[in-house]
């Protein structure tokens, strides 16, 4: 099977397989971290000495170690020192190991994105708010999230940007997404062997859906560009 | 009968007093002007009046209900809090408008918020919403700012931005409308047009009690003026009395940074 | 006040899952056999890579081969569920002792560094080096002394680049066994070293190169199955390759492969 024209069906359909995952467990991971890290930020934040110190050591220690590793903690720690595997080894308790991973990880990073975008909005916005009479639910829904959002846009793009090629390291545990699709073919998979261009050509998947994302959050940007 | 009344009010952060039995009234539809050096506690009072700090000690008393007793933990409760801020409007040295919402959405939001808890509000929502829409529009046109109502915050100037303040403040029929340092953050050009707003709203009688550093117009506009030093009250009465004829040392060497400086 | 609560209520949450973590688990399997473990849970999960002609998937997406098959059947025998896992085939012993997979049966070659680091079956399969060469041109290159002067292509980490470096010959390290094929193919090198096992399975009549053969084997080598170090499934194995060869059944599975010369009588 020598020619592009042939290989190139079967690599397509391999690749589709494998981004497929890939976007499965980025879109995993933001319908995690985001509201997780809303959590973690509140414990940072929190009046009560103990739980923000335990949080902002939890934040440090997961930003502070690569991703990779907590990959391979989190999925093979279990059954090697505590010798019970709670992961299976199924490509469904894989997923479910690197979803753990990514998660957790993303969220300290939001968790920091949202404390400076809630620390960020003046308390003069509450005040202005509390001497209206206006509850502090309705202070928090109809005045500061608004800004806070827009504040947290522009770094929550940078973030999510990222993680669209930060899910390739999920490999390391050998979850299939498109670089494993891709890699295969290099050392053989449905007859072809050797070639290296499949990996190179997920370049243009990462690319593509990196575009989209650009596009649509420069447009939420944009959409919030109306106030300063 | 006074309006306001607040009696022996004090007020501690950690040990520092910032508030030393504060007592003083205020006659219905009349101005009080409080002026001292900055760090003299009358913003803190202010503050205290609207709700945002909570006193440590003293009574503050609105058309003879008392919305506040230290002695007495009913009326120092978090619920019953909110509907007491009503009594009072507040406007703030930095403005503090909500940037999402236009010069008109300023105005109405904490209104309409307020309306929804009236038992009607489902059946007459389009009424009470057109009343509201035509009640901002009135306070707006009287504040100069009729072809600014659909501009947001960052599109007005300063002078702008604290006239819809003000609107705002009025919006809800405060007894008494506060203001803490209203020109302060302005250009000196603009602080003309906010002042003659509030002398207008005076000419209406307005009661009002403001905090401020411009004597000229404190002395014009007031009924009454405070001179407050170190947490205390350390001068109060007419216009007349505190300007030109001052008991204290104290106030005098104040004032003189204004007439020689 | 509520939010101290809310807080507190948190922070404990927190601990106490930390603590949950890392408490459970711990002592329940080290008694046990391996084998119990496997049958208990009903599954024997295979780790594997896409090796033709041991493991790989047909077209509706399901693994056979030698290795898959035989497996399917060690299963059967255990009264279990087989799985088959692709996976990183350096993680492989990382896989075994976390208890991610049970055993790596992918044509796994028996080096000192798989033997001390897992529990082998004794070896069931021959493979070697060989020498892959254009066909018309295979009669010339019978011995090993014919081959001095021919240019080679090997997959660059292999056992086939020790081999041809290891005698001096001149060399082009690819990055595959099936580029280096294409080399040959090609013309770009005269002949290629890569497992006579593969080359069974990828070369000759019928296959899409069917104009090479291959002829000289420079060394051997033998597959065999590793478990977790101390595992009884090892030994299981091994009964169970033994009844196997001797029924005939193994030696028909390795037909169907075209592996059945390699064959290592049990």
């Amino acid at each position: 099977m020598n020619s592009l024209m042939e290989q190139f069906p079967i690599v397509f359909n391999a690749l589709n397989v494998g981004f497929l995952q890939t976007l499965k467990l980025f879109f995993v991971t933001l319908l995690g971290a985001i509201p997780l890290g809303l959590v973690i930020s509140f414990g940072s934040m929190s009046r009560f000495r103990p739980l923000s110190y335990i949080t902002k050591i939890i934040v440090w220690i997961i930003r502070g170690t690569p991703l990779m590793i907590q990959l391979l903690i989190i999925f093979y720690f279990p059954g090697i020192v505590l010798k019970n595997n709670i992961w299976g080894g199924s490509e469904s308790g894989r997923f479910l190991a690197a979803s753990v991973a990514f998660i957790f990880n993303y969220a300290c990073y939001f968790s920091e994105i949202y404390r400076g975008g809630i620390q960020g909005v003046p308390k003069g916005q509450e005040e202005a708010g509390l001497v209206l009479g206006m509850t502090r639910s309705q202070i928090f829904f109809r005045v500061t999230l608004l800004q806070m959002i827009k504040r947290i846009v522009p770094p929550m793009a940078n973030e999510i940007i990222t993680l669209v090629k930060d899910t390739s390291l999920a490999r390391i545990i050998a979850l299939q997404e498109i670089i494993w699709a891709g890699q295969a073919f290099l050392k053989g998979s449905q007859g072809i062997a050797g070639e290296i261009w499949p990996l190179f050509f997920t370049a243009v998947y990462y690319l593509i859906f990196s575009g989209i994302l650009t596009v649509l959050l420069g447009r939420l940007e944009k959409k919030l560009d109306y106030f300063r | 009968m006074a309006i306001l009344e607040v009696e022996h009010l004090s007020k501690n952060f950690e040990r520092t007093e910032v508030l030393r039995d504060i007592s003083f009234s205020l006659e219905k539809g009349k101005v009080l002007s409080i002026i001292g050096s900055s760090g003299s506690g009358k913003t803190t009072l202010l503050r205290c009046l609207n709700f945002l700090e909570r006193p440590d000690g003293g009574v503050i008393r609105v058309n003879g209900e008392t919305l506040f007793d230290a002695n007495d933990p009913v009326t120092t409760q978090e619920a019953e809090i909110r509907r007491k801020r009503l009594h009072f409007g507040l406007v703030f040295q930095s403005f503090n408008l909500f940037p999402q919402y236009t010069a008109l959405g300023n105005v109405m939001l904490a209104k309409e918020l307020l309306e929804k808890e009236r038992p009607d509000y489902k059946a007459k929502k389009k009424e009470i919403h057109a009343q509201i829409e035509r009640e901002a529009k009135v306070l707006l046109n009287q504040m100069g700012l009729s072809d600014r109502m659909n501009n947001y915050p960052h599109q007005l100037s300063g002078g702008q931005c604290q006239r819809v303040a003000i609107a705002r403040a009025l919006a809800l029929k405060p007894d008494i409308l506060c203001f803490d340092e209203p020109t302060s953050a302005l250009d000196p050009e603009l602080t003309g047009e906010v002042l003659k707003v509030i002398q207008g709203l005076a000419d209406q009688e307005t009661t009002m009690i403001i905090v401020t550093h411009e004597m000229s117009f404190a002395r014009d506009v007031s009924s009454q003026v405070i001179f407050m030093d170190d947490g205390c009250i350390l001068e109060h009465g007419t216009p007349q009395q505190v300007f030109e004829n001052p008991r204290e040392e104290r106030t005098r060497q104040f004032l003189s940074r204004f007439t020689n400086g | 006040m509520k939010r101290k609560v809310l807080s507190a209520l948190l922070c404990a949450v927190m601990t106490i899952s930390m603590l949950a973590g890392c408490g459970s688990g711990g002592e329940e399997q080290d008694s046990e056999s391996d084998k119990a473990y496997v049958q208990d849970k009903g599954t024997l999960v295979v780790g594997i890579t896409n090796f033709e002609p041991m493991d790989y998937q047909d077209d509706n997406g399901d693994w056979i081969g030698f290795d898959a098959d035989m497996a399917k059947a060690f299963g059967e025998s255990l009264g279990v569920d087989v799985e088959f896992v692709e996976i990183d085939w350096d993680n492989k012993i990382l896989e075994l002792d976390s208890q991610t997979i049970d055993c790596v049966w992918n044509g796994m070659t028996l080096t000192d560094e798989v033997t001390s680091s897992m529990e082998c079956t004794g070896a069931y399969l021959n493979n070697a080096q060989v020498v892959v060469v254009p066909t018309d041109v295979a009669d010339q290159y019978q011995d090993e002394e014919s081959l001095a002067d021919l240019n080679f292509a090997v997959e660059a980490g292999s056992a086939g680049e020790e081999q041809v470096s290891e005698r001096g010959f001149n060399y082009t390290a690819v990055t595959a066994q099936a580029d280096a094929l294409m080399e040959v193919a090609a013309g770009t090198s005269d002949a290629a070293v890569i497992d006579s096992l593969m080359a069974a399975a990828m070369i000759g009549e019928g296959t899409s190169y069917s104009d090479l053969t291959y002829t000289v084997s420079l060394n051997s080598e033998e597959y065999g199955v590793g478990f977790r170090k101390g595992s009884d499934l090892a030994e299981e194995l091994n009964n169970f390759f033994a009844q196997s060869y001797e029924d005939g059944t193994m030696q028909a599975c390795a037909e169907q492969y075209k592996v059945q010369a390699a064959l290592i009588e049990q």
